[in-house]
This record gives C-alpha cells, structure tokens and sequence, in this order.
C-alpha cells in the first residue's frame, strides 16, 4: 500500500474506516475505555480543517488525548468541529500520515497540516482470518492487496486482479472467454492429484467452495469447468490477504495446506452519507495471433506434398488445390472470426454513511461484456451488496452484517472457435452468401461460424451473507459468534442444433440436442469464539478460542433431451423426445473444529504466536475424522532494541520464523464409504448397482509441514523497505489411488501414500518512495519468487498409475518426452533417440527427456507515480518458464500451418528445421510427426514479460464542495515481450487467449 | 456481582456451545449411492447388484461377445483375422501374446472385478438381517454360480491362477496361485452349493438368469474337464432328464433364438430391440472382412451337414468368397430383441455325457448321446466303434457343433492334448507353451507373490 495516491480520490476514506473498523473491534481500545469520565466544565466547540499542504485530508480522526468516545472524523472537505477544553490535547490520526499531537490553548479554531509518514504502513493491520495483526507485529507470512490496486483494474475476476501483485502467488489465465477460469497455486502444486490444489477462500469469514460447478457437457467453452469465483465482484472487495506459512495458515487447519485466500468487502463508514457513482466503457481485443502461411505458401506447400509422395494427380476432395476453390482468394482466418472487439460496460454505484454508532454502505454493480466473435453474445453480472455495522452506546455489544448477492448470465458459442480457425486452408471459401446466410459452398466444406448456432448459456445465482455479533461480557474477555451463509444457484446448458449441419443433408430439429446442468449448492458455518486480552509481565497476551460448524450440501442433475419439433423449442426439455438423466446426485460436507490462538507480544520487539485447529471433516472415515494441527511463529522486531533505535538509516528491522502443519482434504466427498452406486445399466428389467470402489475408511489428510525464514528491513524512514522469505513446505501422506493387483478386484484403493512433495523458494518484495514532494510523487513495489517443487518419495511409482507422469527428483510439472535428433538430410523426416536401439519408440523405454514446465522466477513490478492531480499506475508481469510449443499437425495435407514451416525440407542434402511435406503418404512422415509432438523439439522458452495494467486517472478540478470527479483510463495486458511464437505465452493451445483491454471511464463522488 | 453472574453464566453458555459430539461430523448418504449394509436389506437392490454382474459380464471382459467367442476362434482354427498388425486380435491370432497385452490385462482385471462383485453379495447376503432364507438361497447361489463361472474361465486360460473368495484386499493384493487341482476342488463345492441353493425354476421365464440346471450343467462341465466322468455323466443327466424344460430345437434355426427350448442360460441385451455382440461382429455383408471363418473349417464339414447350411453363410465379392458363422443371424437391432447371447446350451450336455460314457466303456451310450446331435444336423449315426475312435468322433462333433462359441475348441484340443497337433499345422506362429497365456506383467509387478511368470512369456 502506497501513501501517495492514497489519499487521492476518497479511497483514503475507505481505508480508514476499514482501519478503523479494525481498531475498534480489538481490544486495545475496548479494555482501555475509563469508566468514569470527569465532566469538564470549561468545555466549549473547537473546529477547523485539516490539510496535507495543499489538499484538504476528508476521513481524519480526531481525538482528544486521554477521553475515551471523544473522537470525530473530518470530513470531505477536511473540516471537523468537536467539543475541547483548553487544557486537552488533539491527536490527529490518519493513515499514510504521522499523527498529531495539538493542545487547544484557548484557541477555537485550530487548522492542522499533517505530515506524511511513510512508516505508516507498517501500523496497518492486516487481517489474519479469525485475529487481526499490525503489520509491524506480525509472525505469519501474509501477502496483501488493497482496493486501490483492485479498482484500477478492467476485471472480472478476482484472481485477476491478483496477478503478478503477490510474492508466491502464481495465476495463470486459463482462457480470454468472458466467465473463464484461472489458476492459481500459492507456493507451488502440493498435492500430487492436480485437481487438490485449491487454496481456501474465505469471503468476510465464511468459508466459499471454490469446487467446480459446471460439468463436463456443458463447460465446454473452457478449458476446465465452470468456476464459481466469478460470482465475486472485484470491485467490491476492500482488501485481499494470502496467508502463506505454517504460522498465518495452521489456524485452518485441515484446509490450510494450499494457503488461505481472505476477501474483505468494502464497509460502511460513519458520517455525511456520501455517494460514489463510477461508469467505463471500453474494448478488448485477443491478444495475438498465430504466424500462419498466405495461400501463395500455403498452396506451395500443398503442391510440394503431393509431389513428395509422387502422386500426380489432386484428390476429389482435395478442394484447395484441384480447383474447386479460387486459388486467388486470401482470408486471414484468425483475424476473420477472432479479430472481433469485445465490448466492455461496467457500473458502479454506492452509498455509505451512518453515524457514530452505526454505519452502513449499499453497493451495486453491473457489468456487460460481449465476445470477439461474430454474433450475439454476451456475459452480463450484476449484484447488489450491503453492509451494516452497530455498536450499541456502551461500546459492549457490536454488531456487523455483510450480504452480497450477485447474478451472471452468459451466452458464448458452444466451444472456443480459436482451435477450429487455424486449421481453416487460407484460400478458403467465403463465411456468408450474397444473401447473408451462411456459405457451404456446395458442401465442401464445413463453414467455422456453424458452430456459432451451437450455444453455451449459464445462468449463475450467488447469495453471500455473514453476520457477527460480539459483546465484551469482561473489560478484558469479549465472546463473539459468526454466522455465514452461502446459497449458489448455476444453469448452465448446451446445444447442439441440427442447423449446425448443412442444410443440404436436411436433418431436422429432430437431431437438435440439449445438455443441461443444474448444480446448486448451500452452505452455513458457526464459529463462536471467545477473545482474552491482559498485560502480562512486560508484554500483552491475546488469547482466542473458537470453534467452527460447517454444513455445505451440492446437488447436481444432468439432463439430455434430443429430438425437438422445432429448434426454437430446444431450451424446453418438455418440447424434447426423450429426455435422459444422466447424472442426479446430491453430496453433503460436513466440517467440524476448534481452534486457538495464544499471541505474547513482549514491549513489541518478542512476540511469540501459538496457533492450533483441531479439525473433524466427513471427508474421512470414522476413526480419521479428526485430527490436529499446530504452528509455532516467532518474530523479533531488532530495530526496537535500544542500541538501533535511533539509527539514522534503518528504520525498521524484523525477523521472523515460523514452523508448523496444515493438512489438505480436497479428494471429494464420501470416498471412505462401503456403497453401491447405480450404474444406469439394465438387466432383466432392473438398473444395476455395483461396488463403488474398495472399501478403506483408514486414509487421512494430506499433511503439509511448513517451515518459513523472513527478513524485513526499512531504511531511511522506510522509504526502502524490502523483505525476503525463504520457505520449505513438505507434503506427505499423500492421498492417492494406490495401484492394485487385479485380483483385489479394483486397479487401486484410495489410501495415504508415503510419497512426499517438496516445495522450496525465496521470496523477494521490493517497496521504495522515490519521490515525495507535495506535488509530484512515486513509489515503486517489485516482488520477484523463486520457486521450486520436487517429488521426493514414491514408493512404487514404476507399477503406478503415475509412472509416466512423474518422476523422482523431478518437479510435478514435467513432461515425459522423446530426444528429438533434428530431420535426417536424406529423407527428410525427423529423427528421434532410440535409446534401447530396438527400432521402435516406445514411451517406456525412449521417452527420456524431462521437461520441466514450472515457472523458474515470477513477479511483478509497479510504480506509481501522482502529479498535483494526475496519477498514473503500472504494473508488469514477469514470468520465466519454459513452455510447449503447439505443432498444428502434418504438415502438407489440407491443414494451414505456421510460416516458420516454410523452411522444411526440400531434397536430399537439406539441412532444415522441419520434416518433409506430405499428404500423409508419407508413412514415415506421418510417424515422425507423431512422434515430435510428445519429443524434445516441442520445448521452448516460454518466458513473458506483460504490461499487465496500466491505469491513468485525472482529478478535475470542481468548485463544488464535497464532490470529487475523477477520469479514469484503464488498460489490461496492452503489451507483451516475449520469445514465445505459438500463441500467447499465457494461454492454453486452443483456447483464446487472455484479452488485451482499454477501458474509459468518469467515478462520481458526493 | 449479580451482574458478572450473569455474564460468567452466558460464558459458560458459550462453552458449551464448543463442545459438542463428533457426531457432527456424519453426513447422511449421497443420492446416487446405497450403503453396503442397506443393499442386502432389501431384495430389490440386492437383485440389483447381483443382475448388474450379469450386465458386466455381457458387456466387458471374456465373455462379452468380442472376447473369448472371437478372439479364441482366430487363436485356435477357427477363424481367420484381417486387421492391421497392430490392432490387439492379431496378437491373438498370430499366437504372439505377451504379458504387456491391453486385452489380457482387461480379462483379468474384468473378471476379478466380477469376482469381487460376487464375492462382496456372497458376503452381504450372508449378513443380513432382513432378506428372507428362501431370498438368500437364491441370491447366493447365483454369486456362486458366477464365482465359479469366471474362475473356470480363468484357470482354462491362465493355468494357475488364485481361486479369490473374500472382498478384503489385504488379502487379496497379496494372493498367491491356486493350484489347477484345487481351484478344480474349490469350482466343485461352490458349484455343488450353487445347485442346492438354487431353484429348478426360471425367474425371469426367458433364462436369463441361471437356475440349478444351469450350475449343474457348469458342475457337468468341470467334472468332464477334470476327468471326474462318473459325475461329469451324472450332472449331464440330470440336466438332459428335464424334458419339461429343455429339449433340442429341431430346427437349427430356432436354437439361439430367445425362446428356444435348447437354452440353458443366455446374457440378456442391456435395451429392447438390441441383439447379440457375437452377431454383429461374426456377421458381415460385404468383403473383405476383417474375421472370417477358415475355408479349412468350412470345408470340413460334410455336405449334408444342416449346420454348413443353416449357421454359416458365404459372402462374396466375385473374386473372393469368405464366410462367417451365422448361428445369431441379427447383426443390429430389430424393433423387438430376437436373440440374446447364449451361455449354456443342451446340445453341449449330449456331448458332455457322451465323453464321460466313452470314457467309463460305456460305449454304447456314448454314441447314443452322439447320435443325438448328428441326427439332428441331417447326419447318419455315427460309424466310430472303439473307445478312441469315439472319443475323436467327439472332439470332432464338438467342433462342428459349438463353433463360434465361447473357447470350446481351445478348450477341447487343449483336453484332448491335441493342440500342439493340430495347430502348429495350420498357425505358423504356435508353440506348445501358447496352450496358457502369460500372466499380465502390471499383475506380476503389483504382486509378486503370483511369480514366476507362465513358461514361454
């Protein structure tokens, strides 16, 4: 969190209250509250404004020294008025500013100018889950990202808005289709199932399963299924922490393993209510393209093949070159049906006020994207969110409800048309007749926007909702409940229309198919807690007690109706032939825990942090329910001791450790169970149920142990400020199917293996304030991980299921592949190594070489720059990796390539990057392609760096009081350096990749 | 203090609310499945899991209409295979099977998984509290019928193989081999239970499931396997003295056909209207095929032979004539199902009982019992006279009579020790080891206890 554009534009407001809200629900200021206040008479109203020089500073509390309840808040113009007597003493307080401290002397009006501290960073406190910590005093590796880093992005994910921010936080984009998911692993891949590495997501404490909700008929335009996080408005987020080590992640037990993502929405704030109205408009287009052949070279090639194979005659089907399709004509096919611009409307509006004691702010979004491609398609969210907080008169009993409801509804084609359009032949036909239907061209060939009519719809119904309400039964004891609900709703469906076909062939609507999937899923937790505060000796314990209950229940129905009288029916499974239910289940979660805390903080220099969970999961089978995890944290703020603290130029200095365990209980309900499931089979007129698996309701949780080094260090009134951490997470116990011989009657059982992960790396952030005068300000952050993944134990991985998937010594990410030898001069087709000079290729015994596909470093560097009134803000994303290169298959046959495949082989004697042309007589040839798909030639640097976010914002200068209008230019991935040449270095092959986005906008506040 | 009583009382409220039982924690059943307890409570879902083994073993593994019935005719003289050398029937068919082999791999694991299932309603019906002795008889004399079904299989294709009778797989995984002599003793007595349990009727009528009639004539079998000839004729007996429900069908057209009287127990078609595998696979209209049977076969017929005529049919393309056994004659679905893939047949008891006779001297029955069958194609009586010459006429019969049909005439030569003999006249790639398959090589790795591997792999 930077100071400078901090205070522009209100949001300073927003911090502060949610600092506030922070403040006031520890117990520092609770225990302190003096009982018995002395009326004072010489009371009387002091007022004045409150600037930082030039601008005046709305949000500021002012407090008088020694009262309890005294305080007030400036407001949006700076101005505050308050009752003082002469002899008291203001304390000015504000984030991002050093706080004042001003006797009153008889005056009545008191203006203050409040000097900017950038060491005020360090008093934040960041929430920790179930405690909040100050920044200075923490012992747990906790990663933050504020409001201020979100809202200036174009986004509708909140991964997104995470990207390249976070230090051992990697997210991958998986695809640029509106509703698409994203992947994120924090501090590598721990779990050797992949699909077991999710982090726990925690929105305002209630836990929110981030499990698939969409299914394999149905998701189709993704590259995996749909996620629910998108059900989550960026924009209405205050702050996200990403606890990291055994010391910040153990107090979640069970579910800590893969980190804990904790998302704070915004909060009301007390005084004038205000209104914030915020709109953009703007585009977003793919952001590369695949180098492919014009039809000279395309038709070249084509030629070439045949010769090659010494056919002399084209094929009947061989439309592109035998004369069936103009050999003149040219369609860049990629930027014919992907080159479309998307259109981007969003939003916002809010309102926020309340008084002393209670607060409130009603939110609402919404937001309208539609797709590059040709068509009508579209991805619309909107929600509405409100939170209220109270605190009755004593200040005992507090009150904080937060509800978020929010609803999308998506309509995209049925698949992502980027892996049909590269293999399209560019002297291929026109897309649309003269009439404006679509082309076949006498039925040779199958026009790509056919599948425009196939569509994907989903319609998502989130509801979010947690109240907590606390009391002080002591000075020092306070007993506090959470109560959370979650109620998920998803509709996502299929078609697959007969107009999809040629109409020549005349199917009817009685072929049209629909795929349907209705999954909803709901969920409540309690967690009742009780807070324990006192001095002890020099120092201060914290002790927290809790207990957690959680109730999650998924169902899910899946529907096929085929065969409809009219294909304007086919959303209507009555109007449907037959309709099939192929999947109706319904699974239930249940999660039990008590957790504890105990925190001594000696004169803040020691502090020792004890975490402990004891978790029950109905993941497990009796016996294995429960189970029981621990952290130990320590840190020791150096630069408080006597002989450092009045260095000139370190400022601050911290070291800190931590050593404990998490576990991991993602492999699905139900799975200890001895049932029978129905197998949708009939014999003899019944439907079949068999054994679902083997019986073994002795496996446990995957136990993570974490152990974690960090170093903080501030210079020069921390102006530098820097950190570093170095991590060892060892994953053991592993969940897997363990190989069985057959005559168990089951290839595998699902049991605790004893095979262990290894993730190791360093971490670096970077934080400096190059400059800060009053009008010109900038400040850099960089944060750079080194990361490390390495399977150290697999017993009996030859026999297993795994055995070409990973390999000891080796990271998770690897992938198998043959020695590619280059392409023989006399033949022209690749070679490969033979290593057991058998003349065959085998991936058991000549699949040898081992690439590795995780990142080698990643990170991101911003700046932030504040002219008078002018901001700008960007951030880079840097990656450094290897990645597969995305062969498009024979080349030769009627199939586009890359350019690059120009330079092939030609005749004997040639010495070329690529193989000879074929039409795939070329037996051989056809055998070689295969095989350099899966070799070593397929591995290149994959390494980025993207301009991921550019933001430039305009303060205009208003004569009106108390209103703020602010222009706002938004940009999402504009540029991107890399070596990478088969698409975006980001994206999946095959799918779109992430979309570059320029957004517009005007935010309204009054 | 009133007041802190109060307060210390809503405290310990709270505390209260922390601790609570671990039953918590238990979540009721998902939709889709039943409890393992809940299922043998009831007789609807136990006949659930016991009929969707039947479903298993008609749609995968050895006996599906893709495994034994075609891949042991192109193993043996049979057929002859006309796919890419590296589709996984030619390895049968050029006898080059390994231990790697996916389609042995899928037997064996198929058919365990079957056993299990078997195995797991065995042990089920046995526990529970609910089903009533006469439900209980029934369901565990089909399972047992099963067990032994498949481990008869196995044991004729693998040699010794471990006889598997419990779920638990700490026992399992480390299973040793059964020895040939006594996984014969152990076919026997869960045979000989089966038939005890199980009623002499069908329910349902169409023979889809097996009666005691159908363990019996399986016990038949594994006696005349196991030389054991006095009771292998007696079983055969006792099934061929059920004139009321057996008797064979005069016209050879009629035989695999759903209501045929000659059935003894036949696989059910998973959906109404659907025929046989074996038919859509051996039937083909057009050439070349990819199986086709061998002209050495065909030709070995004679001409009056009903059975040339009736159950094998010649394609051809003008050039070339192949021909294909046609004894299903639906190669696709017909608006009602027609033929259903038939296990067991009477005509294979004749010929059972026929053997054991010649083999005790009684001769005379024997060729009484062969008669029957040759009869019945348009043949004469037989003219084989001594002891030998009348076991031959039988092995010749059986060829005749049960071609096509799952792995007799591996199993006949391999009796008669006529493989060696016979096959490596006409398959250039046969040795003698090749009369077992190898042990799959993940099976050996995942339990070494089963080393070494078979002699010639």
């Amino acid at each position: 969190m930077n100071n400078f554009s901090f205070y522009k534009g209100c949001k300073a407001f927003y911090c502060l209250f949610f600092l506030g809200c922070f403040l006031s629900s520890s117990f520092v200021l609770a225990s302190n509250s003096l009982r018995q206040q002395q009326p004072n008479l010489s009371q009387k109203l002091v007022q004045g404004s409150i600037t930082d020089g030039t601008n005046p500073l709305p949000g500021v509390t002012i407090a008088i020294k020694g009262k309890a309840n005294s305080a007030t808040i400036s407001d949006h113009t700076g101005q505050y008025s308050m009752i003082a007597a002469n002899s008291d003493t203001l304390v000015l307080a504000f984030i991002g500013f050093k706080t004042a401290l001003v006797p009153v002397n008889n005056r009545q009006t008191i203006n203050v100018v409040l000097q900017y501290d950038v060491m005020a960073l360090q008093e934040v406190r960041v929430n920790a889950g179930y405690y909040t910590v100050k920044e200075s005093e923490r012992t747990g590796s906790i990663s933050r990202v504020t409001s201020k880093d979100i809202e200036i992005q174009p986004v509708t994910n909140v991964l997104a808005a995470m990207q390249g921010r976070m230090a051992g936080v990697d997210i991958t984009q998986q695809t640029g289709t509106p509703g698409g998911g994203f992947d994120i692993k924090i501090r590598g891949q721990n779990s050797l199932r992949s699909d077991a590495n999710s982090p726990l997501y925690v929105i305002d404490g209630v836990p929110y399963s981030s499990d698939p909700i969409g299914s394999s008929q149905t998701s189709t335009p993704y590259p995996s299924f749909s996620s629910p996080l998108n059900g989550i408005n960026p924009d209405n987020i205050e702050s996200i922490e990403v606890l990291k080590d055994a010391d910040a992640t153990s107090i979640y037990g069970s579910r800590g393993a893969n980190g804990v993502v904790l998302i704070t929405t915004k909060k009301g704030k007390k005084g004038k209510t205000s209104f914030s109205i915020s709109s953009s408009t703007g585009v977003g287009k793919a952001t590369t393209f695949l180098k492919l052949m014009n039809t000279q070279d395309y038709l070249a090639m084509r030629r070439q093949a045949f010769i090659n194979d010494g056919l002399t005659q084209y094929g009947l089907r061989d439309y592109d070159i035998n004369g069936t399709w103009d050999q003149n004509r040219y369609t860049d096919w990629q930027r014919e049906i992907l080159g479309g611009t998307s259109q981007i409307n969003d939003v916002q509006g809010s309102a926020s006020g309340g008084s002393e004691k209670t607060q409130f702010r009603l939110g609402g979004n919404y937001h309208q994207e539609s797709t590059i491609y040709p068509g009508d398609f579209r991805y619309k969210k909107g929600g509405a969110q409100l939170n209220v907080n109270h605190v009755s008169e004593d200040n005992k009993f507090r009150f904080a409800f937060s509800g978020g409801y929010d609803s999308q509804n998506n309509k995209l084609p049925s698949f992502d048309l980027s892996s049909v359009v590269r293999f399209i032949p560019p002297n291929g036909p026109a897309l649309y007749n003269a009439d404006g239907s679509l082309n076949w061209e006498n039925g040779t060939w199958q026009n790509p926007l056919r599948n425009l009519n196939a569509e994907y719809r989903s319609k998502t119904n989130d509801l979010i909702a947690n109240t907590v309400l606390s009391y002080e039964i002591l000075d020092n004891l306070t007993v506090k409940g959470s109560f959370g609900f979650t109620d998920l709703h998803t509709i996502e469906t299929r078609t697959v229309p007969s107009t999809i076909y040629n109409p020549i062939f005349n199917v009817s609507s009685d072929r049209s198919v629909i795929y349907q999937n209705n999954t909803d899923r709901s969920s409540w937790i309690i967690e009742p807690q009780i807070n324990y505060e006192r001095t002890l000796g020099k120092g201060k314990l914290d002790v927290l007690l809790g207990g957690t209950f959680q109730n999650q229940v998924t169902s899910t129905l899946y529907q096929l109706g085929a065969g409809f009288i009219s294909n304007s029916l086919i959303y209507n499974l009555s109007a449907a032939k037959s309709v099939l239910v192929t999947n109706n289940d319904e699974t239930q979660y249940k999660y039990q825990a008590f957790f504890a805390r105990a925190n001594y903080n000696w004169q803040q220099r020691y502090i020792l942090n004890l975490t402990a969970r004891r978790d029950g999961s109905s993941r497990f089978g009796p016996g294995n329910q429960f189970a029981t995890f621990g952290a130990v944290g320590a840190a020791w703020v150096f630069s408080r001791e006597s002989y450092l603290q009045e260095s000139q130029w370190l400022s601050f200095g911290k070291i800190r450790a931590s050593y404990g365990t998490t576990g991991n209980d993602q492999i699905g309900d139900y799975q200890y169970l001895n049932t029978y499931s129905t197998t949708g089979v009939n014999y003899g007129g019944t439907v079949g149920i068999q054994p679902s698996r083997l019986f073994n309701p002795d496996f446990g949780w995957e136990i993570n142990k974490k152990l974690e080094f960090a170093l903080e260090l501030g210079f020069l009134q921390d102006r530098i400020f820097t950190t570093a951490s170095w991590y060892q997470n060892r994953s053991s116990n592993q969940l897997v199917g363990i190989p069985l011989p057959g005559t168990t009657g089951f290839s595998s059982i699902q049991s605790n293996l004893d095979a262990e992960v290894e993730n190791k790396g360093l971490e670096l952030t970077l934080r400096t304030v190059n400059f800060n005068n009053t009008d010109f300000k900038w400040s850099t952050n960089f944060n750079i991980s080194f990361a490390r993944n390495k399977l150290l134990r697999f017993p009996g991985l030859e026999g297993s299921t795994y055995s070409q998937q990973y390999r000891i010594g080796q990271p998770l990410n690897i992938n198998i592949l043959y020695q590619y030898k280059g392409v023989n001069p006399q033949t022209g087709v690749y070679e490969f190594e033979d290593y057991n000079n058998d003349g065959n290729l085998t991936i058991a015994d000549d699949a040898k070489v081992l690439a590795n596909l995780n990142p080698k470093f990643y990170g991101g560097l911003q700046n932030q720059l504040t002219y008078k009134r002018c901001s700008l803000d960007f951030l880079f994303q840097f990656t450094k990796q290897k990645k597969r290169t995305y062969p498009l298959g024979l080349a030769g046959v009627m199939s586009n390539q890359y350019r690059k495949i120009n330079d092939s082989w030609m005749q004997p004697g040639d010495n070329a990057p690529y193989q000879i042309f074929t039409t795939g007589y070329n037996f051989d040839a056809v055998l070689a392609d295969y095989y350099y798909s899966t070799s070593s030639a397929t591995v290149t640097d994959g390494s980025f760096i993207r301009l991921k976010n550019i933001a430039f914002s305009y303060n205009l200068p208003l004569l009106l009081k108390e209103t703020n209008c602010k222009i706002i230019i938004e940009g999402q991935n504009l540029v991107t350096f890399t070596k990478y040449e088969d698409g975006d270095p980001e994206s999946i092959p095959g799918f779109l990749p992430p979309l570059k986005v320029i957004t517009a906008g005007v935010q309204l506040t009054f | 203090m009133k007041n802190l009583i109060t307060k210390l009382l809503y405290l310990a409220g709270f505390l209260l609310l922390l601790i609570s039982c671990d039953s918590f924690v238990e979540t009721d059943l998902p939709k889709s499945q039943l409890n393992n307890e809940a299922v043998f409570e009831d007789y609807a879902t136990a006949t659930a899991a016991l009929t969707d083994i039947y479903s298993k073993i008609r749609d995968n593994g050895m006996l599906n209409g893709n495994g034994i019935p075609v891949q042991l005719g192109s193993y043996t003289d049979e057929t002859d295979s006309f796919q890419s050398p590296s589709s996984p029937s030619e390895a049968f068919y050029q006898n080059r099977l390994l231990p790697s082999s996916p389609t042995i791999q899928d037997w064996w694991n198929v058919a365990y998984n079957q056993i299990y299932a078997a195995n797991s309603l065995i042990e089920g019906v046995q526990n529970s509290k609910n089903l009533s002795e006469q439900n209980k008889k029934q369901l565990q004399g089909e399972a047992l019928f099963i067990r032994a079904l498949i481990h008869f299989y196995l044991v004729n294709l693998f040699g010794d193989i471990p006889y598997v009778i419990e779920t638990d797989y700490r026992n399992n995984s480390k299973i040793p081999r059964t020895s040939t002599q006594n996984i014969y003793n152990n076919l026997i007595a869960d045979l000989q239970n089966a038939s005890s349990m199980l009623p002499e009727t069908y329910s349902p009528a169409q023979r889809v499931r097996p009666n005691k009639f159908t363990a019996r004539a399986l016990l038949a079998r594994v006696y005349l396997y196991n030389n054991q000839f006095t009771e292998a004729a007696n079983e055969a007996s006792a099934v061929l003295n059920q004139t009321g429900l057996f008797s064979l069908e005069p016209d050879l057209d009629q035989v695999f056909l759903i209501n045929s009287r000659e059935t003894i127990w036949q696989l059910q078609s998973a959906n109404a209207g659907e025929n046989t595998v074996e038919g859509s696979i051996f039937i083909f209209v057009s050439g070349p095929p990819v199986l086709a049977l061998t002209e050495n076969f065909v030709n070995s017929f004679s001409a009056a032979d009903l059975r040339k005529s009736n159950w094998i049919n010649s394609v051809t393309d003008d050039s070339t004539i192949w021909y294909h056994a046609f004894k299903y004659k639906e190669r696709s679905n017909t608006p009602a199902s027609v033929e259903y893939s038939v296990q067991f047949r009477l005509a294979e008891q004749y010929l059972i009982r026929a053997e054991a006779r010649a083999h005790l001297g009684n001769l005379g029955g024997a060729r009484e019992d062969l008669n029957k069958i040759r009869e019945r194609s348009g043949l004469g009586q037989t003219t084989a006279q001594s002891q030998t010459e009348i076991l031959n006429a039988i092995l010749q019969e059986r060829r005749w009579e049960l071609f096509s049909e799952p792995g007799h005439r591996f199993f006949d030569l391999k009796r008669f020790g006529q493989l060696d003999n016979i096959l490596s006249a006409v398959k250039p790639g046969w040795n003698s080891e090749d009369r077992i398959f190898p042990i799959p090589q993940n099976e050996l790795n995942a339990n070494p206890n089963l080393l070494p591997q078979n002699p010639g792999y």
